[in-house]
């Protein structure tokens, strides 16, 4: 149970009671386990994210391939079952005329690389297997910046109200008018793209020598679509908190001599805290694509990223498409997992979970 | 006599609207909603004065406003000769360890991600009051005391019924050992039988904690049961104050003369009483009537009731000091007697009045 | 206050009623039976979880899903209705009775207006907020004038009224839905309500109105149809005890007027005393007793009653202490009710032969009074009793399943 002691270090009670309303009632978790049964979306939703964590985690040892290896001998091989002809025309002189020569060849897929590779010899599912990390880290991190900075704005603006509430929120109103990625372009050009490279654990481990021993991680990316979208956290987190600072409980604590901040915290915030879930995981997709169209337009910070791959596979669109192509669906069947359980959790979590019986 | 506990004179509690700085800036005058307009009344040691009234008259805001749960705009309330606005700090904590309140809605007043061990306990954790063990403890003696069992403690407030929610809000009330306790309609969301173990309940706990309570609510027999001496408010108003008793057998205010008429008795002999007490809707609070607030409604209405507003006298036409009631009826040397009744008094006077 | 009611007007005959829900079956009203006549005012007093306010829908087949009226009968005295169908449904017509549960969906909707009509508590959300308290009641009046130009065509109710018209009325300003006379006739009807200067307050919105005003304005649009029933849910729980005076005042006023009957669902038992000729008293889903005003209040035979009467602070003479009722209501799930008297956990005279669900018995001798107690039947006899823990759960402290609570 948890320990109401409060103790002298300030942060160390914020982060208790952040984990406590973080953490859902006992009642809750009972009702969501009954509903995840009910759901074949849900489930549907949840092994599609599962999947990819798993494929981002041990990226390593999953992908066959050194995806940065190059090797120009097998460039532009297709996907299993997708062999293909191209046609070599050249032109020879061939006694004082000029002969347009048509040479077909067959390019043939192999077993070496399933999905194909690109246009510098790259195998295409191991680069798909790690790209898998930079999306997912960026995704969530940037969604914690963003909910981070977005649910203390929205609280403090929904809970005092007045002039505060108007001064954040108008900034708000000012970073929602700006178009994302207008914003985050601008923002990479002023601070360039401050990319950490990470030594990966399982290549310093010895266990998959073959792969990158380091691992990009575009640092202002991740930041730049945490600030871009902390707006729709504190829109959330706002009128929650509006709703919630009118309930009495509020004014019960407030008549036994509870601090602003103990109430913000012990009961404004995990009173708020459920749609904020819901908007997370949805966030957690939108920067995804976020990335995706950042690195696409050349802002990334690294070159092993699914948006990365689209962008360099564009002009192969009609010839090579797998290049573009692979990523791409990547890309959706994350974001439409995410998808699903963010929709699931939107109802599962909805009023009437904690309310009374329905009935007579 | 010793000091009245609780003192409260002349408390205001205006809210301005067309007050934002966009209508400053174009002159427009700040309307006010006076829900509390010059408020008095006294709490005796070890007593229930109970503050009745319909709804807008402005007894919640009274009540809140007196524990400094909103910033009163004007008047003094005195907690134990101390001045309760003037209080910061020290002070102020002391003074909300000894005055709690309990709330009418057992749905709202309960954080519902919080199980009833920690909502009862909170209070002790916000003074710092103790280990977490006696914290523990206390909680569960407290559970025990208002009858519910201590093995649910860690249960969450959408688990409990609407009675037994009250209950923990009561428990919660009394974790300061407080000297005393605003009631804030707090049986009026609850079932016939359940009101009454609730009002059981509180009685109980004041004689064993030696409580001083203030009862507001708007159902008059719920107040001639538990209280000892009442305050009628109309409009942000005290239109009467005195002993229940007197009071319920002998109203002396128009008003409370109407309400106690109004109420419809548990009993077959009320089959078809035809009650004509008062016409219309209570006047909107932005705009009060001039003069006697209840001009505009009373059967006894008179010209000088519209140019005047009555100052609460004490002492009835029967000379009753404990008795204050704002109207000039109680005099008999009064102008009013020479006055022309409005258009919509009834024919005086009433054959048992007076 | 009727003088003297007439004839039955409506029998209910072991009406049920249950709800399906995820959690599991509720037995919202259970074996239901009751019967009110022309002109009187029939109370039905209890308290939350009793299933008075799901009775009340019941009867005019408003019950949404996941509820619905899974058994009993409803007989209404309708002559014209009894001749109409009498050949197709030759078991649904008694006389000049029919039982509206055998019928259609669509004939026991077209009884809403001229037959049964329904007040609520909170006015407020009771009309729509957008449009003008005239323009609503003039919309119930227009809608009783077309049934009624068309009986046999449910159809012409909303005649000219979908989707395609108003879009053309958004567009074109056209004749409206509503027609003068009955605008007019709205008028008519606030009037008769007690509204002052009817005509500008037609024009007003709802939020413009006070909650007594606004209540009266329900009572006009309930009367639009000139319904031979009236069901008022709790129409004055939610108003100061001044206003409730004048609502009450009113009601009494119209049904002298009107000479229709009410149906009038409260908890308030003041409130009943003033109004009714008959009450039941409704625990659990079930009648648990029924008769004349003064033989409730004045030789209540059931425990219940005899409870809720004791646990009300009297206004006139305040007694030391009150005497409540222990425990608190049952959540009327299916799984959970056995087959015993529902008030036998809180009842302190419940006896053995309490295990078994009692039958009605009739009190004194009088055939308009009833009980579902043995002891309208017998006295107490206390060596039958049930000991005092005798329905305590096992609660204490043992495991943290909650109590009652299908485990997943």
């Amino acid at each position: 149970m948890v320990d109401l002691d409060p103790l002298p270090f300030v942060s160390n009670e914020t982060l208790t009671r952040i984990r406590e309303a973080l953490t859902p009632s006992p009642r809750t978790v009972r009702n969501l386990r009954k509903e995840l049964r009910q759901s074949g979306l849900a489930k549907l939703g949840i092994a599609l994210i599962v999947g990819v964590l798993l494929m981002a985690a041990f990226a390593p040892v999953l992908a066959p391939h050194n995806p940065t290896n190059q090797n120009l001998d097998e460039n532009q091989l297709p996907p299993l079952g997708f062999d293909r002809q191209t046609t070599n025309t050249t032109s020879e002189m061939v006694n004082g005329s000029i002969t347009i020569v048509n040479q077909t060849s067959w390019v043939n897929s192999t077993v070496e690389h399933p999905l194909g590779t690109d246009s510098l010899g790259r195998d295409m599912l191991s680069r798909t297997i790690y790209g898998a990390r930079t999306s997912l880290i960026v995704g969530i991190v940037g969604t914690s910046i963003a909910a981070l900075f977005g649910v203390t704005v929205g609280l403090l603006a929904g809970y005092y109200s007045g002039r505060i509430d108007d001064v954040l929120m108008r900034s708000a109103d000012v970073m929602l008018a700006f178009p994302s990625l207008v914003l985050a372009v601008a923002l990479v050009g002023l601070i360039g793209t401050a990319s950490v490279r990470v030594p990966d654990p399982f290549v310093l481990a010895g266990l998959t020598p073959n792969m990158p021993e380091t691992f990009t991680l575009p640092g202002t990316v991740i930041i730049v679509v945490g600030l871009v979208n902390w707006v729709w956290f504190a829109r959330v987190s706002r009128s929650e908190a509006l709703s919630v600072r009118s309930e009495e409980y509020i004014k019960a604590a407030r008549s036994v001599g509870a601090s602003d901040r103990h109430i913000v915290l012990r009961h404004v915030l995990p009173n708020s805290i459920t749609p904020i879930i819901v908007l997370a995981t949805i966030q957690v997709a939108a920067i995804i694509l976020l990335e995706s169209a950042l690195a696409f337009l050349g802002f990334s910070g690294t070159t092993l990223s699914w948006g990365f791959d689209i962008a360099q596979g564009r002009q192969y669109l009609s010839t090579s498409w797998w290049i573009a192509t692979v990523p791409g669906l990547a890309i959706v069947v994350t974001v439409v997992g995410i998808n699903l359980l963010g929709d699931w959790l939107r109802d599962a979590l909805d009023p009437g979970i904690e309310g009374e019986g329905g009935g007579p | 006599m010793t000091d009245p506990l609780v003192e409260v004179e002349d408390l205001e509690k205006y809210y301005y609207e067309d007050d934002s700085l966009l209508d400053r800036l174009t002159g427009a005058e700040p309307t006010s909603v006076k829900a509390v307009d010059g408020v008095s009344f006294t709490v005796e040691r070890g007593e229930t004065l109970g503050l009745v009234g319909e709804s807008g008259c402005g007894k919640s805001t009274t009540g809140e406003t007196l524990l400094r749960l909103r910033e009163a705009t004007g008047g003094r309330v005195s907690f134990d000769g101390e001045d309760v606005f003037a209080m910061d700090g020290a002070d102020l904590t002391e003074f909300r360890k000894r005055a709690g309140i309990v709330f009418q809605d057992p749905f709202s007043s309960l954080d519902p991600r919080m199980t009833a061990r920690e909502i009862i306990a909170e209070p002790l954790a916000v003074h710092d009051v103790g280990t977490a063990a006696d914290r523990r403890s206390r909680a569960a003696e407290l559970m025990e005391r208002v009858g519910l069992s201590s093995a649910q403690l860690d249960r969450y407030p959408n688990e409990f019924s609407g009675g037994q929610r009250q209950r923990i809000g009561i428990a919660r009330a009394l974790a300061l050992e407080p000297d005393f306790v605003v009631c804030d309609e707090p049986v009026s969301a609850l079932d016939v039988s359940v009101q009454a173990q609730i009002l059981n309940l509180l009685d109980d706990l004041q004689s064993e904690f030696d409580l001083t309570y203030l009862f507001i609510a708007h159902d008059l027999s719920v107040v001639r049961h538990i209280t000892d001496r009442v305050a009628v408010m109309y409009l942000g108003e005290v239109v009467e104050t005195g002993p229940t008793d007197d009071i319920f057998e002998d109203p002396g205010h128009p008003y409370t003369e109407a309400l106690l008429e109004s109420v419809p008795r548990a009993d077959a002999s009320e089959h078809g009483r035809r009650v004509d007490a008062l016409p219309g809707d209570v006047p909107s609070p932005r705009n009060p009537p001039a003069g006697c607030r209840f001009h505009t409604r009373c059967p006894y209405a008179r010209e000088v009731c519209r140019e005047t507003d009555p100052q609460s006298v004490a002492g009835d036409s029967a000379g009753d000091e404990q008795r204050r009631i704002a109207c000039f009826r109680t005099d008999t040397d009064h102008d009013y007697w020479g006055s022309e009744p409005l258009e919509h008094a009834r024919a005086e006077p009433m054959a048992d009045d007076d | 206050m009727a003088a003297d009611s007439g004839r039955d007007l409506l029998r209910v005959e072991d009406v049920s009623t249950r709800f399906f829900t995820e959690e599991g079956q509720i037995n919202a009203v259970e074996e239901v039976s009751f019967t009110v006549r022309e002109g009187e005012v029939f109370g039905i007093v209890g308290e939350s979880g009793s299933g008075k306010s799901v009775t009340a829908l019941s009867l005019v087949d408003l019950v949404e899903s996941p509820g619905r009226v899974t058994a009993g009968e409803i007989w209404f005295r309708t002559p014209d209705l009894a001749e109409t169908v009498a050949d197709d449904h030759p078991d649904a017509v008694d006389g000049e009775f029919v039982d509206l549960q055998r019928m259609p969906a669509g004939v026991r909707r077209s009884l809403r207006g001229p037959s049964f009509s329904m007040i609520f508590q909170d006015p407020m959300s009771s009309f729509n907020p957008s449009v003008t308290v005239g323009e609503q009641i003039a919309e119930a009046v227009e809608v009783q004038r077309r049934a009624s130009a068309n009986p046999r065509s449910t159809r012409s109710r909303s005649q000219g009224y979908g989707l395609g018209r108003l879009l053309f009325d958004t567009v074109v300003p056209t004749r409206s839905y509503v027609s003068r006379e009955s605008r007019e006739r709205a008028v008519d009807l606030l009037d008769q309500v007690g509204i002052p200067d009817p005509a500008e307050r037609a024009e007003e919105y709802p939020h413009q109105f006070s909650g007594g005003m606004l209540q009266r304005a329900m009572v006009a649009q309930a009367l639009a149809g000139e319904p031979d029933v009236l069901i008022a849910d709790e129409p004055t729980t939610a108003l100061d005890v001044t206003i409730q005076a004048q609502i009450l005042n009113l009601l009494d006023d119209l049904q002298g007027e009107t000479g229709m009957s009410i149906v009038l669902i409260t908890h308030n038992l003041g409130v009943i005393a003033r109004m009714c000729d008959r009450v039941s008293v409704m625990y659990a889903g079930e009648i648990v007793e029924r008769g004349s005003l003064d033989a409730l209040f004045e030789n209540p035979a059931h425990p219940y009653t005899q409870g809720l009467l004791g646990s009300i602070p009297d206004l006139e003479d305040p007694a030391s202490r009150l005497q409540p009722i222990e425990g608190s209501v049952p959540d009327l799930v299916d799984a959970e009710m056995d087959d015993r008297c529902y008030f036998a956990d809180r009842c302190p005279k419940a006896m053995t032969e309490c295990l078994d669900k009692p039958p009605e018995f009739p009190v004194d001798g009088d055939d308009e009074h009833a009980a579902k107690c043995v002891l309208a039947d017998h006295d107490y006899v206390e060596s039958e009793a049930l000991a005092d823990d005798y329905f305590a759960s096992p609660l204490e402290g043992m495991d943290d399943t909650v109590e009652g609570e299908a485990d997943d």
